[in-house]
């Protein structure tokens, strides 16, 4: 082989430049000072920290390795096997046939491979009646599903490469036919199973369609976090992860190098040794040791995968009481910057407590209709979820929450009784409140004249053409058109949905973009300047505002009140314990420290009474956290959404996809 | 009248291939079948038409070019705009990664190692993290303007125009260009190019006339590799497009989060079977084209 | 000798085609046994079996007085040499040759000596550490011997093991084989299509071809004594022409009466005459007794090979003596150089030199023979 050229240098310089410019980016910002992803304020390793203290996107990690590893191994074994299966098929029929099959989901878009399975799984969970038929198994066969065609497109070559006499060979000099398999096929295919294993690997490791499908009770991915972070913000926390997977990937192929140059070595010395003795011929070619080359990664691999598999089963079994919990992404405090660790507590608390050991599964969410879509499917089974109020009334309705035994949730008395009553949940039989939070706009002091501000009307203001974001989901954009308007924001005339939605038609010229957590990136950073959301998420990119950025913070004259309440869906497995649970989230301590991480308002006298709390959040944020506007139970019943039934939610989908599309 | 021992030697082969089968039925046929179980049902599991009628006559007014409103078909508008895209992406791919891959096939064997490791290095970071990361670079204050602002040039739009949501899918999507186009040049026999040149050809008629046509096989499994994730990416077009370009794979998702399961099958299913025909009949364009007809 | 090998009425057929048709056939120990024909012949097949690759349909194998039938190939005391050496790539020399003493669990002390010692043997002792693919084709051949011999198996087959070497290359490995077999005693079977390499390497020649047996004898008497026009066109060259014997001792071809040596035949019988070329003497014409018009000449290096027309029959004619093209000559024959046979499936299909198409070379362009047991039936 030839040397590169200087333009091919120069060519695969800049590819790679390419590939790593947002490595670089997220190598970069996970030594940010601050949260934000775009704007640098210090160097500082305090994410590296707190990853390392936040045991549950440890555990996804955890769990998305054991997941690629188990997912590996499967489909090596399988694919390995199918392969020589299929390379010694007579019948050309079903030769063609398997290929063809194996050709399915490597030409099939990921997400439909996701939605079939999912169906598939759901459906036949129905059928025998499993509560729990998505799951970490069902995760695995997806991902086994999609990465055995990939081991035997590798294989398979070397099997039709491979001399057909080896195998005849081996047994002619005395091997038995298996002998002969593992002695001289397996070593000839080995190159082929290892990068099959290889490319398996990593496609699990970066799946996030087909897991976002099939992902089920208490077993949750580190994409599928990633993806629930998307009400609140990726933290840099992740970036820091990314940086540490990139290190360790380098790692590996510097020690992958280094081996095969020790091999070199030796293999220098042994024929410098031998060298007096050659006659003649072919030094040209590279002599390479022939043993051992391959076997050593797949051995290693193998074993990581054993050792992972019974880590992971071991780890399992020995703790037989487990809560699942459901929640949105980062909605809980993980104990970042010195708080409490409010899960890691609960479990501590129960042990001193009851004298034995909980586990809690924490997973999480996107949006209430992600956690509607789970758990109405009847295929996960979760024991405390925290959806917000109109979803709370479509779920009662629906059937689909156990009343709560107060008795087991004395804490209960602490909340405020303006949240009695409230219309999702009349009887207060269902539901106790976690936090809640009024919608407010964002805008930027520099840039937004004062006078411009106070209504709704500055997210239409064409003087900010081009620096407005508006949501991106369907109710909340909607939400922010209908305020304005003054139409009731749950009508059931779709005419006056239509105006709302020729209003963010009107709108759309002037949006710089539809988002959801980009908003902490772009306002934080001056990228735009109006935005809509909510108050607490205010003080999150008020900290985090590049030096020319004065972000500021209003209510407009009707906006829009949420509550999002716990709850236990009627697929618990073990409704005291969710119970207690809950009771634990409403103490001080907990409360405390969820209010603070979470930044929204909190209806627990335990916290918005606390001085301690008082004192932590500030003036400024109180006052707007905790508003004077009035009556707040006349003012959340005339505002905030509620249930929408099918018809007009199919409607409210179609009409959204109208704005999108102009 | 076989041996015994040859007989369990089949019968073991046979065996060998006996889990996968059953696994593809199980996990690769059936779920299908699902989807178009749902795609033809309504709520109740009725049959219906109605799911797939709906993506071919739904329609939106929306305003053209020219400000006046007009009615277009609201889902082929998308699956056009989505195509439109990954042909783009898929095109930029092949023009990027099929010189990387000859240079790749070229270079010195450790060399070779080393550019597939780093071409493989981000796929292990999360495909998530990586969009994220490239929206600090393109938005409008963002490191790109940044350093086009230390050159002295005008800061450039992309975030949230479809070149944005192009360079997106362009780079999640590289790697499996170059892998199949790299994995079949190295298998290239040198010999032939040599011969090619001795019997007359330039470097361009080389590259047009035998490296080409020979690593087609490569470009097909590339192509396909890289045009069906991008003609239905959900995550990239909210991200990268400002969330202002609707793709079929963010209808689909869209339907499912409004728990719309049988038009989002409905929509999968449609998708699933222009791909399927698309393939079959490139695949058989192709092999007539590399072997004559065979 | 004993009989070391058997094969009784063995058949064979694969896919609906037969390869094997009743084949009988022993082999002696120490002996240097041919399988000769072209491709398709059933020679592999028949080397297969007697392997432990192929299970006949019908027929014994009998290795040493014991039916081997279902024997698998790794308990038969036999050791193969695969056409294209089918070395073990990811192994080396060494471990190449040493892989049936591992098989066995030898003392690896052993294992040492008697590796140097093959190697010494097959002259590769300094290539011990190379890799397997890094060598010659020659090379590789030795490599594949030596593996095979190790274990010292009461039999080799070596399946066209010179194929793939250069002409000079082949003549070497022709005579190392030669010695090895004497020095050692194992019995080779050896399959090929070349005769002249049968015809100087063998105790004893079996000439096949589509599945049937069609002569076994040593060397001289296939190559004086062919059974039938097949054997005598695939073992060297020869006219072959249609003939009537008149009596015994007296046999008419070609528009004239010859006196020969045979015997045994029916009264006019129709027979094939089998003459070789270089048993044709060039006479005067005068004193010919067949005369005709040359119509090619080629030098051959020892001597020259003409095409000579009589009567329209082309015959081939080597001589040492020097005929220009399109001279008219005499040819003369003695009774020793005419061979009579019966008249066979064969006749009339060989042995005219009119486009003097080597019919055997075209055949053996592929060699294919019945597929591999588990192999792909396709491909």
């Amino acid at each position: 082989m030839n040397k590169m050229k200087l333009s091919s240098k120069i060519y695969s310089g800049l590819i790679f430049a390419f590939l790593f410019a947002p490595i670089v980016v997220l190598l970069f910002f996970s030594f940010n000072d601050s949260k934000s992803l775009s704007v640098f304020s210090g160097f500082s390793l305090k994410w590296y920290k707190e990853l390392f203290n936040d045991r549950n996107t440890l555990a996804t990690v955890r769990n998305t390795v054991i997941l690629a590893l188990s997912a590996t191994a499967i489909s090596t074994v399988m694919g390995t096997a199918a392969a020589l299966g299929i390379d010694r098929l007579r019948s050309k029929w079903y030769r063609t046939a398997m290929k063809t099959v194996n050709d399915i989901p490597m030409t099939n878009p990921d997400i439909i491979t996701g939605i079939s399975l999912m169906l598939m799984f759901v459906f036949v969970g129905r059928l025998f009646g499993a509560s729990n038929s998505l799951n970490f198994w069902t995760m695995l066969a997806a991902h086994v599903t999609f990465c055995t065609p990939y081991v035997i497109l590798q294989v398979l070559p070397k099997l039709q490469q491979m001399d057909k006499a080896l195998p005849e060979a081996a047994m002619d000099l005395g091997c038995t036919p298996m002998g002969a398999f593992f002695k001289v096929e397996l070593p000839e295919m080995l190159p082929g199973i290892f990068t099959g294993a290889i490319m398996a690997f990593t496609l699990s490791l970066d799946d996030f369609v087909i897991s976002y499908f099939t992902s089920g009770t208490g077993f949750e991915t580190l994409p599928i976090r990633i993806y629930s972070m998307t009400k609140k913000t990726v933290t840099p926390k992740m970036y820091a992860l990314a940086t540490i997977i990139f290190f360790v990937t380098l790692g590996l192929l510097l020690i992958s190098n280094f081996v095969d140059n020790e091999d070199n070595k030796r293999l220098r010395e042994m024929r410098k040794n031998r060298k007096s003795t050659y006659t003649r011929q072919d030094d040209t070619e590279e002599n390479k040791p022939t043993s051992g080359k391959f076997k050593k990664p797949v051995a290693i691999c193998l074993v990581i995968a054993l050792i992972a598999g019974i880590f992971f089963f071991g780890s399992r079994s020995r703790e037989p009481k487990v809560l699942n919990v459901y929640n949105w992404g980062e909605y809980i405090s993980d104990g970042s910057e010195g708080s409490l660790d409010t899960i890691a507590a609960f479990e501590s608390w129960y042990e001193d407590t009851y004298g034995e050991p909980v586990t809690v599964n924490y997973t999480t969410y996107a949006s209430n209709e992600d956690m509607y879509n789970k758990l109405s499917s009847g295929a996960v089974s979760y024991d405390v979820v925290i959806p917000s109020d109109y979803m709370i009334a479509r779920m009662i309705k629906e059937d689909m929450l156990e009343p709560l035994d107060f008795e087991n949730i004395p804490n209960y008395q602490y909340i405020n009784d303006s949240f009695h009553g409230l219309y999702y949940d009349p009887q207060d039989l269902y539901t106790v409140p976690y936090t809640y939070g009024i919608v407010g706009i964002i805008y930027d002091a520099n840039i937004v004249d004062e006078a411009d501000t106070g209504s709704w009307d500055l997210m239409w203001n064409e003087k900010y053409a081009g620096s407005i974001l508006q949501y991106n989901n369907s109710r909340d954009a909607f939400g922010t058109s209908m305020y304005k308007l003054g139409i009731d924001i749950n009508t059931t005339d779709q005419s006056e949905w239509d105006r709302a939605a020729q209003e963010l038609i009107a709108q759309r010229p002037l949006v710089k973009s539809y988002v959801m957590d980009e908003i902490y990136n772009m306002m934080e950073s001056g990228e735009a300047a109006v935005a809509s959301y909510y108050a607490g998420d205010y003080f999150t990119m008020q900290e985090a505002q590049a030096s020319h950025v004065d972000l500021k913070f209003y209510y407009p004259e009707r906006t829009n009140f949420f509550i999002d309440a716990m709850c236990i869906p009627k697929c618990t497995q073990n409704k005291e314990l969710a119970e207690i649970f809950i009771n634990y989230m409403l103490s001080e301590e907990a409360g405390i420290a969820n209010a603070e991480y979470i930044n929204y308002a909190s209806p627990n006298r335990n916290v918005y009474e606390n001085e301690t709390y008082i004192e932590d959040m500030g003036e400024e944020a109180m006052e707007i956290l905790y508003p004077q506007l009035g009556d707040f139970s006349e003012l959340y019943n005339a505002y905030a959404y509620r249930s929408l039934d099918s018809d007009m939610l199919d409607y409210l989908t179609t009409l959204w996809e109208t704005v999108k599309l102009n | 009248m076989k041996s015994a021992a040859l007989k369990r030697k089949r019968s073991s082969f046979d065996m060998a291939l006996a889990p996968y089968s059953v696994w593809a039925l199980i996990f690769i046929l059936v779920p299908l079948i699902f989807v178009a179980y749902y795609a033809f049902t309504d709520n109740n599991f009725n049959f219906t038409t109605e799911n797939i009628l709906r993506f071919f006559t739904a329609t939106s007014n929306v305003h053209a070019d020219d400000g006046t409103m007009v009615e277009v078909r609201t889902y082929l508008v998308i699956f056009m705009r989505s195509l439109k895209l990954a042909v783009i992406s898929t095109a930029i791919c092949l023009l990027m990664g099929y010189p990387i891959a000859y240079i790749m096939a070229r270079a010195p064997e450790k060399t070779q190692k080393t550019m597939m490791t780093l071409i493989m290095i981000p796929m292990w970071m999360n495909f998530l993290i990586r969009t994220y990361a490239w929206m600090t670079i393109l938005q409008d204050t963002g490191i790109l303007n940044n350093l086009l602002g230390l050159f002295g040039i005008d800061p450039v739009h992309v975030i949230g125009t479809e070149a944005a949501v192009i360079i997106g899918m362009v780079y999640d999507y590289f790697p499996y260009m170059v892998l199949p186009i790299y994995s079949i040049m190295a298998k290239m026999d040198l010999k032939l190019l040599e011969a090619a040149r001795d019997l007359g050809c330039g470097s361009v008629s080389v590259l047009r006339r035998v490296i080409f046509p020979l690593s087609l096989p490569g470009v097909i499994s590339g192509v396909t590799m890289v045009l069906i994730p991008s003609i239905s990416t959900f995550y990239i077009s909210q991200k990268l497009g400002n969330g202002k370009f609707l793709l079929i794979g963010d209808a689909i998702e869209g339907q499912y989060v409004a728990n719309n399961l049988h038009f989002a099958a409905a929509i999968a299913f449609i998708l699933m079977l222009v791909l399927l025909v698309a393939m079959a009949v490139v695949k058989y364009l192709t092999t007539r084209h590399v072997y004559g007809g065979d | 000798m004993s009989k070391l090998i058997e094969l009784n009425h063995i058949s064979k057929s694969f896919d609906g085609e037969t390869v094997l048709d009743d084949i009988s056939l022993y082999i002696r120990d120490n002996e240097f046994i041919t399988l000769l024909g072209p491709s398709g012949c059933g020679k592999t097949t028949t080397l297969r079996m007697i392997g432990g690759f192929t299970q006949p349909d019908q027929g014994d194998v009998i290795f040493m007085g014991e039916r081997i039938n279902d024997v698998p190939p790794h308990k038969r005391n036999v050791n193969t040499v695969f056409q294209k050496y089918a070395l073990f790539p990811h192994l080396n020399v060494y471990e190449n040759v040493a892989f049936p003493l591992r098989e066995k669990k030898v003392p690896k002390k052993e294992i040492d000596e008697k590796v140097r010692e093959m190697l010494s043997l097959v002259m590769l002792s300094n290539f011990a550490e190379r890799r397997v693919t890094s060598l010659s084709g020659g090379q590789q051949q030795r490599v594949a011997i030596a593996r095979a011999l190790i274990s010292h198996p009461k039999v080799l087959l070596l399946d066209e093991p010179l194929g793939a070497l250069d002409l000079k290359l082949r003549k070497d490995m022709q005579r190392e084989l030669m010695n090895i077999q004497k020095s050692t005693g194992i019995t080779f079977i050896f399959v090929t299509h070349d005769q002249e390499e049968a015809l100087s390497m063998s105790d004893t020649i079996v000439v096949m071809n589509e599945g049937k047996i069609q002569q076994i004898g040593t060397p001289i008497d296939i190559y004086n004594e062919p059974k039938n026009a097949f054997v005598a066109d695939f073992i060297g060259e020869s006219n072959i022409l249609d003939g009537v014997m008149l009596e015994d001792y007296k046999v008419r071809f070609a528009g004239h009466t010859f006196q020969c040596l045979d015997t045994g035949f029916g009264k006019n019988e129709a027979v094939d005459v089998v003459v070789r070329p270089e048993d044709v003497d060039i006479v005067p014409v005068d004193r010919s007794m067949l005369c005709g018009t040359v119509t090619s000449v080629t030098f051959m290096g020892v001597h020259y090979e003409i095409i000579v027309d009589i009567q329209g029959f082309k015959w081939m004619i080597q001589t040492t003596d020097f005929v220009g093209e399109g001279e008219y000559i005499g040819i003369s024959l003695d009774p020793d150089a005419i061979h009579i046979m019966k008249k066979s499936k064969y006749s009339g299909m060989f042995g005219d030199y009119s486009c003097f198409s080597d019919e055997v070379e075209e055949l053996t362009i592929e060699e294919e023979e019945g597929p591999a047991p588990g192999g792909d039936a396709e491909e």
